[in-house]
């Protein structure tokens, strides 16, 4: 986690002061530890004692003051000193190297770190006194701070403030962030507070300082003229390890911190499909379903599909851990637009979009995951199911798209009732090779169907869609999002056939004419639009469902 | 008579005094422009860390005992007092913690300086005090270029310390210093008052008294005003008091005479305490706090042997309930009488 922890006090001679800090460093900008840490790279985590670190008070320290900040040379007490020297933690497998030092080493940093400190401590305002706070902006960065109260019997009011603050840039990570940093402060808080407390219970027997009987301001103030006005956390406490157990609690909490939480970049609203990923990872990587439960049982039956094949052969997985054969592999769509040759492509895209089963057999494996993959981005995410290689035939409701052995032969009972496009590739035996570099060079393709194709029965999208691929003006990552605009463009017109559909009650064949009409949709299109149903996200499924029930029910 | 001139006297107050000037929220809630909030004077009390900052609020706003200031933990954020028990008069009273550089960028000086009535520095006197006059300097040039109309006052404090040579000396010499540096620094024209003050008797709520006076742009009318009175009843000195704070808001103007104002001080204790006692017959429940206090109908006999006399509050008119008044007659012939001006707790003391 990008984030700087650290301690903060205000002292009763110098205001508040920032004590301790600990911050991650990356190792391309470990400009600082590198020196030292070059040389014992070689073991694991480890904490190095303080002469083995750095110098946090070196003599940069006045030509920082000489702009804004106020000189710390002499400025130093012994409450607003934690540790001389400082302490590193290298976490070898995350490649990140954690630094506990008085103040941070980069001047601007220091300069926000000191800033959010004074807001901590003197200007933000927390209902109870102690307890954590959120204050920031872009500039200065934004910050938790944690505001608590040591017990100090020499200190003025018997008590002193101190802070823990975590800084970042970001907002948003550091507000959700907020439901584990602050129980984890709060341990650290009441770790020290309860030091404290027994030092103070311990000093309040043996020097008394508030005589209940005669209060005299004459002998009050001699009596406390001779304490020190400032005290350091560690003799507070009576810990001198104190700060060594700040380091590691710190540290402890960027890391977990940082594990707690991944960030994906998203670009402007979520497209369907990016929506759809998000439920299918939720459900893969969870191993359980929060909100989708209806997702969970066809996923479950797929998984359970492809474990049986899994198994059957071999035990080679076949999805997971995609194996290279030595078969020829497909790169993209245009590679298969140029093997099948116009005509035959505009085929089996029009199989593909109209959601009929895409059979492949073929001898190679890489060749059949490879040619299914390349169709997928004809088809919005959520319907397209999957089986690389199988062989048994798996049916059109649990994948769309199968690769089979060429062994295998259609169960007869699809042959009939299945709308399917069944796709062989066959190495012509006598084809001699002539060096050619085309790795397909010598294979064919035999397309069969049982369903006759009707050339005039195109639906619009698809039209588009080919027009893109055959451009070759267009650069692959054009051909992409033009893609993906297309699918968006119509799957924001399946919702509105979903919501009219589902939603309404009985609708006509005259309304659903009339609306197909204002989307901009013909009858050629209705298959297709019917199909893409099924790749509509959860999510949204739901919502349209729950929302309509509502609207019935008021 | 008295009680009828002072009765014409304070219905003046109450009736003719609201329209037309800013007096306080109620007023001020009806102007145009709003600004009520930014209209209310801002006083600021600065000082070095230790010399009775905060101490001092404590005591005048808050009825805090002087000995318990000892136990005030250091200030670590600035804290803004609302002083609105007084209908006349309503102003902000600022704690500025001497721990924080309030030039820094932090913070934002225009803010805090900017639409400020007074300063008041703080110096302990029981201190050396060299690095406060320096601070001093430091503040008043930064200040100045930034709201040359602020007031300057400034508190040598603590001086219960000090025998009274000691004090007249420590006066003059901070004194001294203080304008000599200001001189150097080309700012002759600003002008810096001193007031020797103590937590543990009435010289703090005086200085304070002093200052809040120069912020009330009435003060003059209200001077007058007590003036005609006095010299149309016989009575040798009036003050218009906010019994919360005893802060005194104006008086006539005669001289003050610090006797007559511990005395008048002493009594508005006295009757505060009286009525937080005995008061809460009417229909408030009784609220031992002194900015609730209604005096109800009762009076008693001290002993007739001590010195302190007689107290009498009473109502003037059963009908009006918000007319209460107490009279206090000591033994060497005084009569202090103590009315109630307005609503709040503005109140009038006379003495006779």
């Amino acid at each position: 986690m990008n984030a700087i922890i650290s301690l903060c006090h205000f002292c009763e001679l110098h205001g508040p002061k920032v004590l301790f800090c600990t911050q991650p460093f990356h190792p391309e900008e470990k400009e600082v530890g590198d020196n030292e840490g070059e040389t014992d790279i070689s073991g694991h985590r480890r904490v190095i004692s303080p002469s083995a670190a750095l110098e946090p008070q070196t003599p940069q320290t006045p030509t920082c003051g000489a702009n804004s900040l106020p000189s710390y040379k002499n400025d130093l007490c012994e409450g607003c000193t934690s540790v001389h020297l400082g302490f590193v933690s290298h976490d070898d497998d995350a490649g990140v190297s954690y630094m506990s030092s008085q103040r941070p080493q980069h001047r601007d940093v220091f300069a926000m770190i000191r800033q959010s400190c004074i807001r901590s401590l003197s200007c933000e305002v927390c209902p109870d006194q102690e307890g954590p706070i959120f204050f920031g902006d872009d500039q200065q960065g934004n910050t938790i701070s944690y505001t608590f109260f040591i017990k100090d019997n020499q200190a003025r009011g018997f008590q002193r403030l101190y802070s823990i603050i975590v800084v970042m840039m970001d907002k948003i990570y550091l507000l959700n962030s907020w439901p584990f940093l602050v129980p984890n402060i709060e341990v650290v808080v009441k770790h020290l507070k309860s030091k404290a407390k027994a030092v103070f219970e311990k000093e309040q027997v043996k020097f008394p300082q508030r005589p209940s009987a005669s209060v005299n301001p004459r002998t009050f103030i001699q009596q406390r003229g001779g304490n020190k006005p400032v005290r350091s956390l560690s003799e507070l406490t009576d810990d001198k390890n104190v700060f060594k157990i700040l380091h590691m609690s710190f540290v402890w909490i960027l890391k977990a911190c940082g594990n707690r939480l991944s960030e994906a970049l998203l670009e402007g609203a979520p497209t369907e499909d990016s929506i759809i990923d998000m439920e299918r990872q939720e459900v893969t990587e969870e191993d359980f379903v929060m909100l989708y439960s209806k997702k969970l049982t066809v996923e479950e039956e797929v998984e359970e599909a492809v474990d049986a094949v899994r198994y059957a052969t071999l035990n080679q997985p076949t999805q997971t851990e995609p194996v290279d054969d030595g078969s020829p592999a497909f790169k993209d769509i245009r590679h298969i637009l140029s093997l099948l040759g116009p005509s035959l492509f505009h085929v089996l895209a029009h199989h593909v979009v109209v959601g009929n089963q895409i059979i492949i057999r073929a001898d190679g494996r890489t060749l059949m995951r490879t040619f299914l993959e390349a169709l997928t981005c004809l088809l919005p995410r959520g319907c397209f199911k999957a089986v690389a290689y199988s062989d048994v035939y798996v049916e059109s409701y649990k994948c769309n798209f199968l690769g089979l052995d060429p062994r295998i032969s259609i169960p007869p009972h699809v042959n009939k009732d299945e709308k399917y496009l069944l796709v062989d590739v066959h190495r012509k035996p006598d084809f001699a090779f002539d060096g050619s570099t085309d790795p397909f060079a010598g294979y064919d393709f035999k397309f069969s169907s049982s369903v006759t194709f009707q050339p005039n029965s195109v639906p619009t999208v698809l039209t588009k869609m080919e027009f893109a691929i055959r451009n070759t003006n267009l650069c692959e990552e054009v051909l992409d999002q033009a893609l993906v605009c297309y699918k968006e463009e119509w799957m924001n017109k399946v919702k509105v056939l979903f919501k009219f559909t589902k939603a309404g009650g009985g609708r006509s064949d005259e309304d659903m004419r009339s609306l197909m009409k204002i989307v901009g949709a013909v009858d050629v299109d209705r298959p297709l639009l019917t199909y893409w149903m099924k790749g509509l996200s959860d999510q949204y499924k739901k919502h349209i469902l729950t929302t309509s029930k509502q609207a019935q029910v008021s | 008579m008295a009680y009828n001139s002072d009765n014409d006297i304070a219905g003046q107050y109450s009736v003719s005094f609201p329209q037309g000037f800013d007096y306080g929220p109620e007023e001020g809630e009806g102007d145009p422009a709003g600004g009520a909030q930014d209209q209310k004077p801002k006083i600021l009390v600065m000082g070095l860390r230790r010399s009775g900052k905060t101490s001092i609020q404590k005591v005048v706003f808050h009825k805090v005992s002087p000995n318990e200031t000892l136990f005030l933990e250091s200030t670590n954020k600035i804290v803004k007092e609302d002083v609105t028990n007084c209908q006349f008069f309503v102003y902000h009273v600022w704690d500025l913690p001497a721990h924080l550089d309030y030039f820094d960028s932090t913070f934002d000086p225009e803010l805090i300086f900017g639409g400020c009535g007074a300063l008041i520095f703080v110096i302990d006197s029981q201190d050396d005090y060299m690095d406060a006059l320096s601070k001093l300097h430091f503040v008043v040039t930064r200040v100045y270029k930034m709201n040359p109309k602020i007031k300057f006052e400034v508190f040598i404090h603590k001086v219960d310390g000090l025998s009274d040579d000691h004090k007249i000396d420590a006066q003059r010499d901070i004194n001294q210093r203080a304008t000599e540096d200001l001189a150097d620094a080309g700012l002759d024209n600003v002008h810096l008052s001193f007031y020797l003050t103590s937590i543990y008797d009435h010289s703090i709520f005086e200085a304070f008294s002093k200052v809040v006076q120069k912020l009330i742009p009435q003060l003059p009318t209200l001077e007058n005003l007590l003036d005609i009175f006095i010299s149309n009843s016989g009575i040798e000195k009036a003050f218009l008091f906010d019994v919360v704070s005893k802060i005194y808001i104006a008086t006539d103007s005669s001289p003050v005479d610090m006797q007559s104002y511990e005395l008048c001080c002493d009594m508005i204790d006295v009757v505060l305490d009286v009525s937080s006692i005995y008061g809460g017959f009417d229909s408030e429940p009784p609220v031992y706090e002194p900015r609730h206090n209604r005096i109800s109908p009762l009076s008693f006999d001290s002993d007739s042997d001590s010195d302190d006399g007689e107290i009498i509050p009473e109502r003037v008119n059963p009908a009006d309930s918000n007319q209460r008044l107490a009279v206090i007659k000591l033994n060497n012939g005084t009569v202090m009488y103590l009315r109630e001006v307005t609503k709040q707790n503005c109140w009038r003391l006379s003495v006779y």
